[in-house]
């Protein structure tokens, strides 16, 4: 199995819905902070050239994945499944910040993503039962099943 | 009869907050639920698994759903990233056959396969809709006498139509009002501010850059100051994280200080039903909430709860 296509996860034809209003750009929290394009320019640009230039850009990982752009998008255009899209096939191409792929690379092979030395005593001094345990073997299988190791060349 | 659920802590909470579980496990002791622990694994995140690898990202969150089907029981869980992944996996697995058929084959190498029997709910929705707030208020011994900013997490409502499709606004939109009401039966002053329903910025951070993130943060502190809030609600472990540490940041890198406490639903509800502070965990808090305490006032005729 092959890691999503960009189109596979949002439908292309959306792209045309678009009214250029920015009401999308206008609310999203990142373009406060950076300079990330934000949803509005990211959706031309995959209008304009496809997704192939786009998936380079270290800045798309700025996206908090907060929707708001869906939300309030009066075409109803849904840009977090863009952003995720896009993001899948970024990740493949090895534009993915060190931090994101530390902790999939995590969660991929104990299961959690937070571990701690000190979890099990902690939660004793408030009476807490320990963790439940997972079987590791089964997250694992099926991620291999996924194409997860493959498609993010993790030894597995 | 009580309420069952089986009990989805996730992974932030048990092992970095495990105060928010120990008050969530009291009060629900008091609201008289059952929460039944099972071998549930990461949700994983829509933060970084499903912007990574979709199918990883659905194929884990279906397993976790088939741990909780299999003992015929639906998910409670205390995190908005946690929720936000269950209720769209479970949208996905009954909605998408394609993806369903895709999804099950995959868990079948794992002997396991999801039905789609199953609900998912974050604690506000349980606490606010199955035990209601009059049974919440009566088992309340203080009244907060608090001002108190919400914060819901962008993941606990978006998107609405499949977080909340009943609820939804004619622009098919829908923002929660639990935290308000429920702050408003324990006796405390729900805060409007402007940005209420903006991001905290968490994942940002925790991704790519603190920076950029307690910029997003900083907007929202400004608001939440500028309404005189006294104390920040939230209902997510991640949300908590980006609030506590996030004044800290702020203050050294701007040298504005907030010191607003921030606390887990859990702990707020824990505080006016009379449960100890050691049990809530309250020391555990970088901006203590301590010089708000002797503002709880005891309700007339009302007995304390007992663990
Ligand atoms: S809000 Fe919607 S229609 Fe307006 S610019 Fe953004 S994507 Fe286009
Ligand atoms: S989901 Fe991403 S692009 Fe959309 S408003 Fe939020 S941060 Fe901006």
């Amino acid at each position: 199995m092959t890691v999503q296509k960009v189109w596979s996860l949002f439908d292309r034809s959306q792209l045309y819905e678009c009214y250029e209003c920015s009401k999308c750009s206008g609310s999203c929290p990142v373009t406060l902070a950076g300079d990330f394009l934000g949803p509005r320019k990211i959706l031309l640009k995959c209008l304009q050239h496809g997704s192939g230039r786009v998936i380079r850009d270290p800045l798309l990982w700025y996206c908090t994945t907060c929707q708001v752009c869906q939300d309030r998008c009066p075409q109803e255009i849904n840009i977090p499944e863009l952003l995720t899209g896009l993001r899948n096939k970024a990740a493949k191409i090895g534009n993915i910040p060190e931090r994101v792929k530390f902790t999939v690379e995590k969660i991929a092979k104990t299961g959690r993503s937070v571990l701690g030395f000190k979890v099990e005593r902690e939660r004793k001094r408030y009476n807490l039962p320990p963790v439940v345990e997972i079987s590791k073997e089964e997250i694992s299988k099926i991620l291999a099943e996924t194409g997860f190791f493959k498609d993010l060349k993790i030894d597995h | 009869m009580a309420l069952r659920y089986a009990f989805f802590p996730g992974c932030v909470i048990p092992a970095k907050y495990p105060h928010f579980e120990s008050a969530t496990r009291a009060i629900a002791k008091v609201l008289d639920m059952e929460l039944v622990d099972l071998p549930f694994s990461c949700c994983p995140p829509t933060s970084n698994m499903k912007l990574v690898h979709y199918d990883s990202w659905l194929a884990l969150a279906a397993r976790n759903l088939c741990v909780a089907e299999e003992q015929e029981l639906d998910i409670l869980t205390t995190c908005t990233g946690c929720v936000s992944t269950l209720k769209e996996a479970n949208y996905i697995m009954r909605q998408k056959p394609n993806r369903r058929r895709k999804i099950n084959r995959i868990l079948e190498k794992a002997g396991r396969h999801y039905e789609g029997t199953i609900e998912v709910f974050h604690l506000l929705d349980v606490l606010y809709d199955h035990i209601g707030l009059e049974a919440i208020e009566e088992k309340c011994i203080y009244d907060l006498n608090m001002k108190v900013a919400s914060h819901y997490g962008c993941h606990l409502f978006r998107p609405s139509y499949i977080m909340y499709p009943e609820f939804l606004s004619p622009s098919h939109s829908y923002v929660p009002t639990s935290i308000d009401e429920i702050t408003e039966v324990l006796g405390g002053e729900p805060v409007k501010y402007m940005r209420r329903f903006l991001c905290c910025g968490y994942p940002l951070g925790a991704n790519v850059d603190e920076d950029a993130s307690y910029e997003i943060l900083r907007e929202k502190l400004y608001y939440i100051k500028a309404a005189h809030a006294e104390l920040i609600a939230v209902a997510c472990a991640s949300c908590f994280e980006q609030f506590e540490l996030g004044q800290v940041m702020i203050k050294k890198k701007y040298k504005e200080t907030y010191k607003l406490p921030t606390l887990y639903i859990s702990q707020l509800i824990g505080l006016a039903m009379g449960i100890d502070n050691e049990t809530l965990g309250l020391k555990e808090h970088i901006h203590k909430i301590k010089k708000l305490l002797p503002r709880l006032q005891e309700r007339t005729g009302r007995m304390r709860a007992t663990l």
